[in-house]
């Protein structure tokens, strides 16, 4: 046999067996595996680092069942994620969105991708141009032995300031007395609320325990009882310390709380003002806002402007949308609150 | 008196270390050459006396020492009791200064045989790591501190003076539930700590290396031994560690790139690198400022490791330590990483790279390409693990990294680097040409096809299994023909095909030693893709008699059950496990119970079958019944063994060239 022959046929048995190959992988049948690769793409707020897939926590297990029932009345993988995250926070995806905070976690390996193969390819085509190459450079070059040193010392002084960027990461998050790292790793749907004042109550101090002050605050503000909700949200609101949208969620509250339990109009404004200072987009403040003005200060014109920006906000769902537009008919044509 | 013990043990460690390090550079930097091994048997002398020290205190249950009071208890049995010493922070890094002052001492002994420069000045590196080490055990990670205030099961309160007013509980706490659960517990942390404290002796002749302004090969050569046998280790270290894992953790996973995880999977990847290109640099004079940046790395990596592991500052299932100890040890990272960069770059002048690599297809372009995946490979790791922590630190944000991200890029990554596993051995150094290239690539890429359509007539159809196995076979048959090749040309080849075979491995055993490796990587690609892929999994709640069948298996739930031994006790559910109604084994998983921690530690069963293990894991035992989860993993051993086959290949090209004959080898296959 030929050579030539020979190739032809390695050639054409590869052909074959690819284009096989190819067919009875894409013929097989789906894997109907959406639960279960929805379960390991969400940690396990309770557990430490593992997937819901994975572990035996009741909360898991329970978190399992929703998405599995989710899957089974045909929602989206989208649709599910996005519940999820909303209830329990983004902070529980394993696998982040490549936007905001998280774009660069996904941006940098490809970054270094590139920079490794374009340092590659210069150093091939640059015979002894790299700085401190030994066939062009003498050792008595002194130009290129500074030039080095400094490139030395710009890699050290990047690699020490994330080396020390990080270690004060560590250290914000040792916490006094380790009391932060217990806190984080209670699941506040499994704790009763006697647990939760009875811990916030001995974590004073602490800014971490703004997110378990928030949850049990949200707690009382579901089941009406704004009496015990009220000094959490405004602990949180006057520590200073809290996050940006915690800060937030807590002024909403306390405005809405002030109208609707005591009927303080003017603090109900002042707070919504300065829950908006904070996030001036956010269609739960403007929305309690116009209401407050419509219902409570009786200026539907200026709770239907507010009403207008709720609208104008593109993520709203379908509900809040028909409910905030037939308002702002209803303030439009100046009739009185409902 | 263990504590006095101990602690002058470690004194006199501290003492050889400082010696080590004086003498050695004074003998590096041409003044006498004495004293080095006086104070190179101190170490490793006050070491070994702190080691006893420490075991016989755990022997003994002397709960005078605080850290016997709170991880030891007088029930704990053998061989816990001896793995103890290194079950918390401060006992393993005794364990730590132990290996280091071994790997120095070795070092010693071959510099002893040819007294040189540069080997004097690694040793005096050695010496100064030593003295880091020894100092943080005689001062925020001390473990002879005695008992000073008892509490019931512990010590509240000790101090570092041996002669301070001693009180010792009656009984202590006893080890963390989870270490004390299985055998694999207690080697794997030795066998981490041989391969991260091993690399410290290539960095050692690095530094040395460019503080005398020495590059060239030299301290390569030297060094290589110790990078293979450091590196075989922590391959061990990492697959037992897989192995506990999927045995104990109820998870059933093996691998959950979990931070501690990734710790040392950063160093085993650039190390591996370092192993590709130091070859490159000893061959062709390539890559030298490359190697020095591998190897600066890796020991840097470990560090970091050793401060995510220790520190408890990052959370996750192995934080069983939290210390102050977290700061000294980024200290020391950040000395290390700053100081030896600032040496690089005012040696840089020294260490360019002469030749410049003539065509990207061949050899050299084959392990630039592995150099460049590998780092990448673990500068996603790195990246991943830190990034929270990072984006916490700047914005408060709280975000998560998980399995998910790291699967995204790792299985590419991971499929990339079996391609190049192939196709590095059949290309020739510095120019293959597409023809050669061809007609060495054509066989194995037939068999590697013929493979996967037989997986997917057979087996399954799932495209991830099929591309492993195309790939892994491609990997297996591009050896296999390299040493085919080379056997047909071996001059004694008339004495038979395998008396030839095998003397072409024996005469370059660090190149076939590698191509044993590769074909463990390759047993452990197939045994993740099988056991991730055609796994199943169902969940039961039965009561008693009730039956489920399972992967062809007829599961019976016979009774609960209640065990109890000294120190623990033991609740689980007995199964009998029937196939085509005949019996086959009984399982029972279960919860176990250590002293007096609530927390239980549930212990899944398996059924071990050649195909893959049956593992049942007990979630819930109560009246109503048992709620018990079944998981199959198809050839999940393959990892366990394709590990051991990857260290294997370590330790026979360990054996290649015999120290001080390390002339470049000729028989390489570069044909």
């Amino acid at each position: 046999m030929s050579e030539r022959l020979r190739d032809t046929v390695y050639l054409v048995f590869m052909t074959i067996t690819v284009v096989a190959l190819a067919a009875l992988v894409l013929a097989a049948p789906d894997r109907d595996d959406r639960v279960q690769e929805l379960g390991s793409r969400i940690r396990c707020p309770v557990c430490e680092g593992e997937a819901i897939i994975d572990s035996p926590a009741p909360m898991a297990r329970d978190m399992m069942k929703l998405i599995r029932q989710r899957v089974d009345e045909g929602a989206s993988d989208e649709e599910i994620l996005s519940e999820i995250t909303s209830s329990y926070s983004g902070a529980v995806l394993l696998d982040p969105p490549a936007e905001g905070a998280t774009l660069w976690l996904w941006l940098a390996p490809l970054l270094a991708l590139a920079g490794g193969i374009s340092v590659i390819l210069w150093w091939r085509a640059h015979p002894g141009g790299t700085p401190g190459s030994a066939k062009s450079a003498t050792p008595s070059s002194p130009r290129r032995r500074s030039r080095a040193i400094a490139g030395g010392l710009l890699v050290t002084l990047v690699l020490g300031a994330v080396v020390v960027a990080a270690g004060s990461a560590l250290q914000d998050r040792e916490g006094p007395g380790g009391g932060a790292a217990d806190l984080d790793s209670v699941d506040p749907s499994l704790v009763s609320n006697e647990t939760m004042e009875a811990v916030i109550g001995a974590n004073q101090d602490d800014p971490s325990i703004d997110g378990m002050r928030l949850a049990l605050a949200e707690r009382y503000f579901r089941a009406g009882d704004y009496r015990s909700a009220f000094p959490h949200y405004l602990a949180i609101a006057q520590s200073g310390t809290a996050a940006d949208e915690t800060a937030h969620t807590a002024l909403v509250r306390l405005g809405w709380m002030a109208y609707d339990g005591n009927g303080e109009v003017e603090t109900a404004l002042e707070l919504l003002d300065q829950a908006l200072d904070i996030d001036a987009g956010s269609p739960m403040a403007l929305y309690l806002k116009g209401l407050v003005l419509w219902c409570g200060a009786d200026r539907p014109e200026e709770a239907g402007d507010l009403f207008q920006a709720v609208l104008d906000q593109a993520d709203l769902e379908d509900e809040t949308r028909t409910e905030v537009s037939d308002d702002l008919a209803a303030a439009r044509r100046g009739e009185g609150c409902a | 008196m263990l504590s006095l013990l101990g602690t002058l043990g470690l004194l006199s460690a501290l003492l050889g270390s400082v010696l080590l390090t004086w003498r050695g550079w004074l003998a590096a930097t041409g003044h006498t050459d004495r004293g080095l091994a006086p104070a190179a048997r101190l170490v490793l002398a006050g070491a070994a006396v702190a080691m006893g020290a420490m075991q016989l205190a755990l022997i003994t249950d002397d709960f005078s020492l605080a850290y016997v009071a709170n991880h030891h208890a007088s029930t704990t049995p053998f061989p816990f009791n001896v793995a103890t010493a290194w079950a918390a922070l401060e006992g393993s890094i005794i364990l730590w200064g132990l290996v280091l002052a071994g790997f120095t001492w070795m070092m010693l002994r071959r510099h002893s045989r040819s007294p040189d420069r540069l080997g004097a000045a690694a040793l005096a590196v050695m010496g100064a790591v030593a003295v880091f080490f020894f100092a943080l055990m005689l001062t925020v990670a001390n473990p002879f501190e005695v008992c000073t205030e008892a509490i019931a099961n512990g010590c509240a309160a000790s101090s570092p003076w041996p002669f301070a007013a001693v009180q010792a509980p009656l009984e202590g706490r006893g080890p963390n539930p989870l270490l004390q659960n299985h055998l694999l517990m207690a080697i794997h942390p030795p066998m981490l700590y041989l391969g991260y404290v091993g690399m410290t002796v290539p960095f050692a002749y690095a530094i040395g290396a460019l503080a005398l302004g020495l590059p060239g090969v030299d301290w390569l050569r030297r060094s290589h031994r110790s990078t293979v046998v450091a590196w075989s280790f922590l391959t061990v270290g990492i697959v037992l560690g897989g192995w506990w894992a999927y045995e104990v953790l109820s998870w059933g996973g093996y691998w959950a790139w979990d931070p501690v995880e990734n710790a040392s999977l950063m160093p085993w990847l650039v190390a591996t690198a370092f192993l590709h290109s130091a070859l490159v640099q000893r061959r062709r004079g390539m890559l030298q400022a490359w190697n020095f940046v591998l190897v600066i790395s890796v020991f840097a990596l470990t560090i970091l490791g050793t401060f995510l592991t220790r520190s408890g500052t990052i959370q996750s299932v192995h934080s069983f330590t939290q210390s102050a100890i977290g700061p000294v040890l980024l200290g020391f990272l950040l000395v290390v990483v700053v100081g030896s960069f600032a040496l690089f770059s005012a040696r840089a002048h020294l260490v360019g790279s002469t030749p410049r690599i003539d065509h990207l297809v061949s050899r050299e372009g084959s392990f630039l390409a592995n150099n460049l995946l590998l780092t990448l490979y673990a500068f996603v790791v790195l990246t991943g693990t830190t990034y929270p922590l990072v984006v916490e630190a700047f914005s408060g944000a709280r975000v998560g990294v998980g399995a998910p991200f790291f699967n995204r890029l790792a299985v590419p990554l991971s499929f990339a680097l079996l391609l190049m596993m192939g196709l590095g051995p059949v290309l020739p150094w510095r120019l293959a040409p597409p023809r050669l290239l061809w007609l060495r690539t054509r066989g194995p890429a037939v068999i590697a096809l013929a493979a996967g359509l037989l997986t997917a007539l057979t087996v399954t159809r799932i495209g991830w299994v099929i591309l492993t196995v195309v790939l892994g076979v491609f990997v297996l048959a591009c050896s296999s023909g390299v040493l085919a090749e080379q056997a047909r040309r071996q001059p004694g080849r008339h004495e038979g095909r395998l008396r030839a075979t095998l003397e072409v491995i024996r005469s370059d055993r660090g190149f076939w030693g590698g191509q044993l490796s590769h074909a463990g990587v390759v047993l452990v690609a197939l045994g993740i893709a099988f056991a991730a892929n055609l796994g199943a999994h169902a969940e039961a709640v039965m009561s008693p008699g009730d039956t489920v069948v399972f992967a062809g298996h007829t599961f019976i739930y016979e009774s609960p059950f209640q065990r109890s031994a000294p120190g623990k006790s033991t609740s689980g559910a007995r199964l009998t496990v029937t196939e085509d109604g005949s019996f086959r084994a009984t399982l029972e998983p279960s919860a176990n119970y250590f002293g007096a921690d609530p927390t239980g530690v549930s212990t899944p069963d398996a059924l071990h079958l050649p195909g893959g293990d049956i593992y049942v894991t007990m979630l819930r035992l109560d009246a109503a019944g048992v709620t018990l989860v079944f998981d199959t993993s198809p050839l999940i051993w393959l990892i366990w063994l394709g590990g051991g086959v990857v260290a294997g290949g370590g330790a026979i090209a360990m054996t290649g060239r015999r120290a001080g004959t390390m002339a470049p080898a000729r028989q390489t296959a570069d044909v």
